[in-house]
């Protein structure tokens, strides 16, 4: 078989997938929450006695673009374990049988789905920002410092999620035991695991790594890596999960 | 288009699921795949369609195993009993999905529709679906792609008798036109009814395989030959 070949039929199993997305609604909903966080969390910020005339606020605002990531990397995991779950894995690889084209397919429209929800956390963002900033008399510039970049490393957080999402649902195909283990990491696990190995090997774990990128440091006390460091140890970890969600699949017996 | 089926055999750890069995389905033919609960058709009709990785043996489809299809969905169409549709999509939709991997024409999706009369509720969400819904809808994806084969694991599951009847015809008219269709199912008389050739498996291990008529095509001369020969000695 020739590799344009191959190549070329990756794109019928992307449209599929498109379509699968868009004939349902739990996704919607599912990334719908990425803007609700930020808006909640810029306004928390704000509320709490965050001072708008700090010019360093401005962009702890637009952190708040990669915590809405937590959303993209559910949404991740559910393109395949939600597959098992309904039993329509069956018809995707009758469909495929080439199941790498499946996963490759699930990659790139969860991964580009990811960034899209991440844009539009971005602009809930600024114009959140913009009216908490207006209402309390501080001087909103698109421009601030690091502004773009910030927002920029958010977007990018939202891709890798979805696609190490991806990889989780594949090695984990019971949606709810892969959703549980990565809000248990997220919410326990790491926490504990960057107390036992110390501060200076904690910044490479996923989601340290994530908050450098995102520019967040919710966890002042630890050393982050510099946001271009954070993004190359995220591009790592997806790439670890695709490669293991590809590995994994190809072989496996589905009954 | 033949399904030919060779030497296969499937171990689970200690478990040996299918030994060792090799049959050919003829194009033009309706030909049953019968066999008690636990024989080995499911995992059969899972290795034919690249779902489970024989450990011994293959499966050729015209002569090509089902991974090396270039378009697997215009050659095999197939129903099995864990095939699933999403709740909350529309019976519509859900055939899209498989329209577009296939790169099979929407056109299509309306003619399979019409042909398993679901025309008028392709627009609800299959959670809203009988049994005997869900399965027409499974017979439509199968026949999506107007494949040469078709293999149906216990197809009439679900179907009322008018279901059932249409079925039959369906069948038969499949193979009419040259198809080759393969019927997996417990219902002896369905089966009687239907086929012109017969697979027999039990305990992972091949039975019988022959026409309908080596054994005798009344519904009683074919469950005491079901018996005799599925029943371990």
């Amino acid at each position: 078989m020739p590799a344009h070949h191959s190549e070329a039929s990756v794109l019928p199993m992307i449209r599929s997938e498109f379509r699968k997305i868009t004939t349902v609604r739990s996704p919607w909903l599912l990334l719908a929450a990425g803007p609700l966080i930020v808006v909640a969390g810029i306004t928390g910020l704000v509320e709490s006695g965050g001072n708008v005339h700090d010019p360093a606020l401005q962009g702890q605002a637009y952190a708040h673009v990669g915590l809405a990531a937590i959303c993209t990397l559910i949404f991740g995991i559910l393109a395949v374990a939600g597959e098992y779950r309904h039993a329509t894995i069956t018809d995707t690889y009758l469909s495929c049988p080439r199941r790498r084209r499946v996963v490759t397919a699930k990659l790139a429209v969860y991964g580009l789905t990811g960034a899209a929800a991440g844009l539009v956390s971005s602009l809930v963002a600024i114009a959140v920002t913009a009216a908490w900033w207006s209402a309390r008399g501080g001087a909103f510039h698109l421009s601030a410092t690091g502004a773009w970049v910030t927002l920029a490393g958010g977007v990018a957080a939202n891709l890798a999620f979805a696609a190490i999402g991806v990889g989780l649902g594949a090695l984990i195909r019971n949606p709810v035991a892969a959703i549980a283990s990565a809000l248990a990491w997220i919410a326990l696990v790491e926490g504990i695991a960057g107390q036992l190995v110390g501060a200076g090997l904690a910044r490479w774990l996923p989601f340290y790594a994530s908050e450098a990128l995102d520019r967040a440091s919710l966890r002042a006390a630890t050393r982050l890596l510099p946001q271009w460091g954070g993004g190359l140890v995220l591009a790592g970890y997806a790439g670890v999960f695709a490669a293991a969600a590809l590995i994994s699949t190809l072989r496996r017996d589905v009954t | 288009m033949e399904l030919e089926v060779r030497g296969l055999t499937k171990s689970f750890g200690q478990v040996t699921a299918v030994r060792d069995v090799s049959f050919t389905v003829r194009a033009g033919t309706v030909t049953g795949f019968l066999g008690p609960n636990g024989s080995g058709k499911t995992t059969t009709l899972r290795m034919v369609l690249g779902l489970v990785r024989p450990t011994a043996g293959q499966v050729l489809i015209g002569g090509v195993p089902y991974e090396r299809l270039t378009r697997p969905r215009t050659c095999v169409g197939a129903l099995l009993e864990a095939t699933g549709f999403h709740p909350g999509r529309r019976a519509r939709d859900h055939l899209r999905v498989l329209a577009a991997a296939g790169r099979i024409p929407d056109d299509r999706v309306e003619e399979v529709l019409s042909q398993v009369q679901l025309t008028r509720d392709a627009g609800r969400r299959v959670r809203e679906f009988s049994l005997g819904m869900r399965q027409r809808l499974g017979i439509a994806a199968a026949l999506l792609g107007d494949p040469q084969v078709l293999l149906l694991d216990e197809p009439a599951n679900g179907l009322d008798p008018a279901g059932a009847a249409w079925l039959r015809g369906l069948l038969r008219a499949q193979a009419g036109e040259g198809r080759t269709v393969l019927v997996a199912s417990h219902v002896l008389s369905e089966i009687a009814q239907t086929v012109d050739h017969v697979v027999i498996v039990s305990a992972g291990q091949l039975r019988f395989a022959g026409p309908l008529s080596e054994i005798g095509d009344t519904n009683a001369a074919l469950e005491s030959a079901f018996l005799s020969l599925t029943t371990t000695p």
